[in-house]
């Protein structure tokens, strides 16, 4: 048994929110009213690809402003392995699980999307997390998976992970189950029932599941290539699943307009069937929702790529990350390519409305310097915090892209940025006063990914 | 070590340094690499990823699995993926995170 089930243990420095057991929070409004404002950030780091000889690592990054090392990377627990390139990760028990005796929101599982090894970090003591798990690559490459991308803790305490590929890097991807201990289960869903994968989100209380797709790892691991593009080597297809039977019920090809469909969020309300999904090459944001016989998915923001000086073919705003506040009123986007964060008010899910955007480095934004430092990339990875006040992001997008688009980062290292927002008269403003800069760390510039929460987030958490 | 062959592979980076490893006939050049504690890039470990492009000038290498990370272009200008490589004879590799950097450009520039 994991020690993910120790009811009588607290947490050493925080308890659990709202003062009780248990890895979540009741409701979405019980996140929002119950949580108090987030201290440390759980970052990925990486040196996968460069030449510094150093594994990636999980940062802990002191985001309490009454603290002394506000805004520092307090703590970076090592990867045993170099070259695992950290992407995507997730914790062991969210607010899905909240009606299940004894669990814990403990354990962050941290995948290697190059290396397909699997990491667990005990996140026990909040500021000095431990790394107590390794599975190894030829575990997952036993169920003919690899490239780990999007964890979810699912209802019963178990862990599901979408994978990219077969073993060898080519396709189909699928699905990974682990058990409450981190042992590998096996294969979630029947093997074949997609060919591409990337993220995916459920719903529990409807019973479905929508996952997207991006590509076969050996199409999207050295770099993005248009002729790949032009061989249909990308996705543009979304995946509506039946979530008890595990098989796809729907698939909705979402054309031209909807080219490498990324990040999936539904609403946070276990009643809603509204979703968003951002496809990042044509850089539109779809609306998914159930019709009733069918699922639906349609644009509802096309953004227009742009003429670049000395560039030959007008900029695609690339839509690479994308979440919706924990009140679901506002949906934020970034636009890696161009350099803004866009806001829109969604209180009519099929109709958004642009609320308020920053721009922040970038190949468009004004790259004004934040405290003198110059932005090396462009807004990325988001995190919200769950009152809607605070919002986060970082630079990196994947080692090799990132060498594609923005070669500077590799020798300056990504920073984390965040913006003051103001939910109620729906704008933002960027905090000059806030700089986490991945440059400054001791073996070297490092690339910054993914964000996440001790006490959940609104790019992970689900309700049942 | 049997008596099998050793193939000395000089690896080279472009900042200029440059390093002599004796590569058996039954490891890669990454492996190789390793052995002699010099870090080069790679994640994989499968031919699918890149990383650890490498581009020989020198000396013939052969994979022992599909390079599925390389398109025919790459192959023919020379690139190998170090993590299933294997020299067949004396080599001369430029190694080293810019030379996967090569492989692809910005296609909007
Ligand atoms: S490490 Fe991935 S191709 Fe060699």
């Amino acid at each position: 048994m994991s020690d993910a089930r120790k009811p009588n243990e607290t947490s050493t420095d925080e308890a659990q929110p709202g003062g009780s057991e248990g890895p979540g929070y009741t409701t979405p409004q019980a996140a929002i009213e119950e949580s108090t404002p987030e201290k440390v950030a759980y970052v990925m780091g990486l040196y996968v690809g460069t030449d510094v000889d150093a594994p990636d690592f999980l940062g802990v990054v002191d985001v309490d402003p009454d603290s002394e090392s506000y805004t520092e990377v307090i703590d970076r627990v090592e990867m045993p392995n170099r070259g695992d390139e950290l992407h995507h990760f997730g914790w062991n028990a969210c607010s899905s699980s909240c009606h299940v005796e004894g669990l814990e929101r403990r354990h962050l599982v941290i995948p290697g999307q190059r290396s397909s090894r699997i990491h667990i970090v005990d996140t026990k003591d909040r500021r000095n997390p431990e790394l107590t798990k390794v599975i190894e690559p030829e575990e997952v490459f036993e169920h003919d998976l690899s490239a780990p991308h999007t964890v979810h803790c699912i209802p019963d305490g178990n862990v599901l992970i979408s994978m990219l590929g077969d073993r060898d890097g080519d396709l189909p991807g699928g699905f990974l189950a682990l058990d409450e201990d981190f042992e590998v289960e096996g294969r979630w869903e029947p093997p074949g029932e997609i060919e591409m994968n990337y993220d995916y989100w459920y719903q529990p209380r409807h019973d479905v599941m929508v996952s997207s797709e991006w590509a076969a790892p050996k199409t999207y691991y050295p770099g993005f290539d248009l002729d790949d593009v032009e061989a249909g080597d990308y996705g543009r297809r979304i995946h509506v699943w039946n979530w008890e039977d595990r098989t796809v019920e729907q698939t909705i090809d979402l054309g031209e307009e909807g080219l490498i469909p990324l990040e999936v969020r539904f609403l946070h309300s276990p009643e809603a069937t509204h979703g968003y999904v951002g496809a990042a090459l044509s850089s539109n944001v779809f609306h998914f929702h159930d019709a009733g016989d069918e699922w639906r998915a349609e644009r509802v923001i096309d953004v227009e790529a742009r003429e670049h000086d000395g560039w030959e073919m007008p900029v695609p705003g690339l839509v690479t990350d994308l979440l919706v506040s924990m009140d679901d009123r506002y949906l934020f986007f970034s636009n890696w390519l161009h350099g803004d964060v866009r806001m829109y008010d969604i209180s009519d899910p099929s109709n958004p409305r642009l609320a308020d955007r920053i721009w922040a480095g970038g190949h468009f934004g004004d790259p004004a310097p934040v405290q003198d430092r110059e932005l090396a990339g462009g807004p990325q990875m988001l995190q919200l915090s769950l009152d809607g006040e605070r919002l986060y992001w970082t630079t990196s997008l994947f080692s090799s892209w990132d060498d594609q688009f923005y070669p500077e980062e590799a020798e300056r290292g990504s920073v984390m940025l965040k913006a003051d927002v103001d939910p109620r008269r729906g704008t933002m403003q960027l905090d000059e006063e806030f700089l986490v800069d991945f440059g400054e760390l001791p073996a070297g510039p490092a690339r910054a990914h993914e964000i996440r929460w001790p006490d959940g987030d609104c790019t992970s958490d689900v309700w049942r | 070590m049997s008596g099998g062959s050793v193939h000395e592979t000089v690896l080279s980076w472009s900042a200029g340094r440059e390093t002599v490893i004796g590569v058996r006939a039954d490891e890669s050049v990454l492996g190789a690499a390793e052995r002699a504690d010099l870090a080069l890039p790679f994640g994989c470990r499968t031919g699918a990823c890149a990383t650890c492009t490498g581009r020989v000038v020198d000396g013939w290498i052969e994979h022992t699995r599909p390079p599925r990370a390389l398109k025919d272009r790459h192959l023919a200008a020379g690139y190998v993926l170090l993590c299933i490589a294997e020299p067949r004879s004396d080599c001369r590799i430029e190694v080293g995170s810019d030379v996967r950097t090569e492989l692809v450009s910005n296609p909007w520039k």
